[in-house]
């Protein structure tokens, strides 16, 4: 088909596993630019047909969308926009700027939006300038679309995605189609469209540089997202490789999946615990294929963005619909926790932002915030009783636990005066990612019900590696001697007071890992669902004394290189 | 013309949530409908006028409807300020 000097061979960072197949859609982040410039007489009818036009095929986009949307908070956001789309004031002006100022239908659009932005902006009040980004949103895609400058935003079930970056709510979007791959320009190995990927089961590759190879629409793409490879226009043999690569892949994840079905016991009868990391209800039906025991993260940033000032009753509905999804389960939901590129409505830039103001540091200086989620989970825990936990994130000190507590007791309190059916004894735990804890976690033991060990940010903050940091990204390695030692000095303080501890960091997802951490006594892991069979088939296939023999040696170890050693019989093979 | 004065008994104000449901019940009516704030006066089913109001829990307004239907219009506008919108629970 192509001649071979004409395919383009990129890498970039693998961060979703598999192969994808498809053509080429790119998403344009990049706004069409509107100048003053002047209409002719004759013009003028043009340019407001121009605009009824863009307007209705916005209208129905947008309705459709909405009637589409599983998520009320979704449903209201798109409401809001579809509103101001029939605005009848803003409507009369852009007419008025076309018809008696001779303005170019997208600048009309253009200039009459703005100066309802900068009221928003100025008005001083927070929920006002807040809602200015949406206004920026919807003039920015109407003057695309009367400009005919539409940033692609369609895409078909096999498309290969190419972006800069995807925003949350666009990667709703596309979590409903099926497409092949994603390749995005920027991203982290925590964005959220990586993480949906991953959970998903859509091959991803992040950092790389399509932009500077032009990229058209519709070429052949291969995406490999176990290596990192991105292949353009591939030749025949190219081709063939990788389709057999895929069809392999396919049947080794049917086979793994028959793991799912099985028991959750070692191969000598030890009983162990997978569950999900969770953000969005897309990803619950893939949790009962994948065999996951309920929620073990449950993620609330996607869901509080997306609430207007927060709201406690669109809050209540995504968690209950959460609860209702996972029958008996257990679920554990981490309190919002902002920070490092998931930041919220702050425009000061930190210097540091994952030594910054974030998780439970942000939650207690923003009461508002912290008591309505609380607020909402205690609310759904009525219907729910002995279901939930909330896990707190970032703590560094005990301070903060206790203060915590006491918001939590407040919320209760209040929902007692009110009335209101709740359960009081949700399990509050806390996120073990930060060395401080570590290295206080005999005391603060005591004073939580339950740990829950992250080892991206404990890795992070342990090793002074940034892992967005590509100059030294190499340095970042979870299986750092002194990372497992620090799991298991919070494993005995748990021990010692008797209370529950799981891993819910990337760690927990690699076959080895998990077969060292249950070694290690902790039989409680939470990953993302894909995952899940692959890490039960390790674990159900050895006996518990086995483990601990890989653990012991791991604990013994001294050095990054002698780990990997010993890992690579465990890890996951063909 | 009838015309009333009311207060936002929203705690959080007359944000977008609840400046959506007033634009959408008052665009149900015939009747042309203006709020006057501080010496400003919006369209009320205008969403981006009202949300420019950026009117906060106790603000003042006057409501100001014109047309066949205006009396009944009033009524349930006035309604939905004295529910809060129906939004709190």
């Amino acid at each position: 088909m192509n001649p071979g000097s004409n395919s383009i061979d990129l890498t970039g960072k693998a961060v979703s596993n598999g192969i994808g197949i498809g053509s080429a859609t790119i998403l344009s982040t990049k706004s069409t630019t509107v100048r003053p410039d002047k209409i002719d007489q004759e013009e003028i009818k043009s340019h407001l047909q121009k605009l009824k036009d863009s307007r209705n095929l916005l209208l129905s986009e947008y309705e459709q969308l909405r009637d589409e949307s599983h998520l009320q908070s979704a449903k209201d956001i798109l409401e809001a926009q579809i509103q101001t789309l029939k605005d009848p004031e803003v409507k009369k002006r852009v007419q008025h700027k076309i018809e008696s100022d001779r303005l170019s239908v997208g600048y009309a659009i253009f200039s009459t939006l703005n100066e309802y932005i900068q009221l928003l902006e100025t008005s001083g009040v927070k929920w006002a300038s807040d809602r200015a980004v949406d206004i920026v949103a919807i003039r920015d895609e109407w003057i695309d679309v009367v400009s005919e400058n539409r940033r692609e935003i369609t895409m078909s079930k096999g498309d290969v995605i190419f972006a800069e970056d995807i925003p949350p709510a666009l990667m709703v979007k596309i979590s409903r189609i099926k497409v092949a791959a994603i390749v995005m320009e920027k991203g982290g190995d925590t964005s959220h469209a990586v993480i949906l990927s991953q959970s998903l089961g859509i091959p991803c590759v992040i950092n790389t540089h399509w932009n500077r190879y032009q990229v058209k629409k519709g070429m052949l793409v291969i995406v490999d997202g176990l290596d990192g490879h991105v292949i353009i226009n591939p030749d025949d043999q190219q081709l063939a490789q990788y389709e057999e690569r895929r069809e392999r892949d396919l049947s080794r994840v049917k086979e793994s999946l028959k793991w799912a079905k099985k028991e959750n016991l070692t191969k000598c009868g030890k009983s162990f615990f997978l569950r999900a990391n969770v953000e969005f209800l897309e990803e619950l039906p893939k949790l009962t294929t994948h065999g996951a025991k309920g929620i073990g993260l449950l993620r609330t940033e996607t869901v509080l963005f997306e609430t207007t000032e927060f709201d406690v009753k669109e809050q209540v509905e995504f968690y209950s619909n959460v609860l209702k999804e996972t029958k008996n389960e257990s679920v554990t939901i981490r309190l919002f926790d902002a920070g490092g590129d998931k930041l919220i409505n702050d425009k000061s830039s930190e210097a540091n932002p994952f030594l910054g103001w974030r998780g439970v540091r942000m939650l207690l200086d923003e009461p508002q915030l912290l008591k309505k989620q609380l607020e909402a989970l205690y609310r759904v825990s009525g219907d729910f009783t002995g279901r939930l936990k909330i896990l707190v994130p970032m703590v560094s000190r005990l301070e903060e636990i206790r203060a915590l507590k006491l918001v939590a007791e407040e919320v209760r309190d209040e929902l007692k005066r009110q009335k209101i059916k709740f359960d009081p004894s949700i399990p509050i735990g806390i996120m073990v990612e930060v060395p401080s804890v570590v290295m206080m976690a005999n005391k603060i033991a005591s004073q939580v019900d339950f740990f829950s060990i992250g080892t991206n940010d404990l890795t992070q903050y342990t090793l002074a590696v940034d892992r967005g940091n590509e100059k030294i990204s190499a340095l970042f390695d979870s299986y750092h001697p002194a990372i497992w030692r620090m799991i298991k000095m919070t494993k005995d303080a748990a021990d010692e007071h008797n209370i529950p501890i799981s891993v819910c960091g990337e760690m927990a997802s690699k076959p080895e890992a998990a077969a060292c951490l249950m070694g290690m006594g902790i039989n409680d892991l939470s990953m993302n669902t894909s995952a899940i069979p692959n890490v039960k088939a390790v674990l159900c296939s050895h006996t518990l004394k086995e483990l601990n023999e890989l653990s012991d040696r791991v604990l013994e170890e001294d050095e990054l290189e002698g780990i990997h050693k010993l890992f690579s019989k465990w890890k996951f093979k063909e | 013309m009838v015309r009333k004065k009311v207060v936002v008994k929203n705690e959080s104000g007359l944000h977008a949530r609840p400046a959506s449901v007033l634009v959408k019940v008052a665009s149900g009516f015939e009747s042309e409908f203006t709020i006057k704030m501080y010496g400003y006066h919006v369209n009320g089913k205008s969403i981006l006028g009202v949300m420019t109001l950026a009117a906060e829990f106790g603000s003042e307004m006057e409501l100001i409807l014109e047309g066949s239907d205006e009396k009944k219009a009033l009524e349930t506008i006035v309604d939905l300020f004295e529910t809060k919108f129906k939004e709190e629970n």
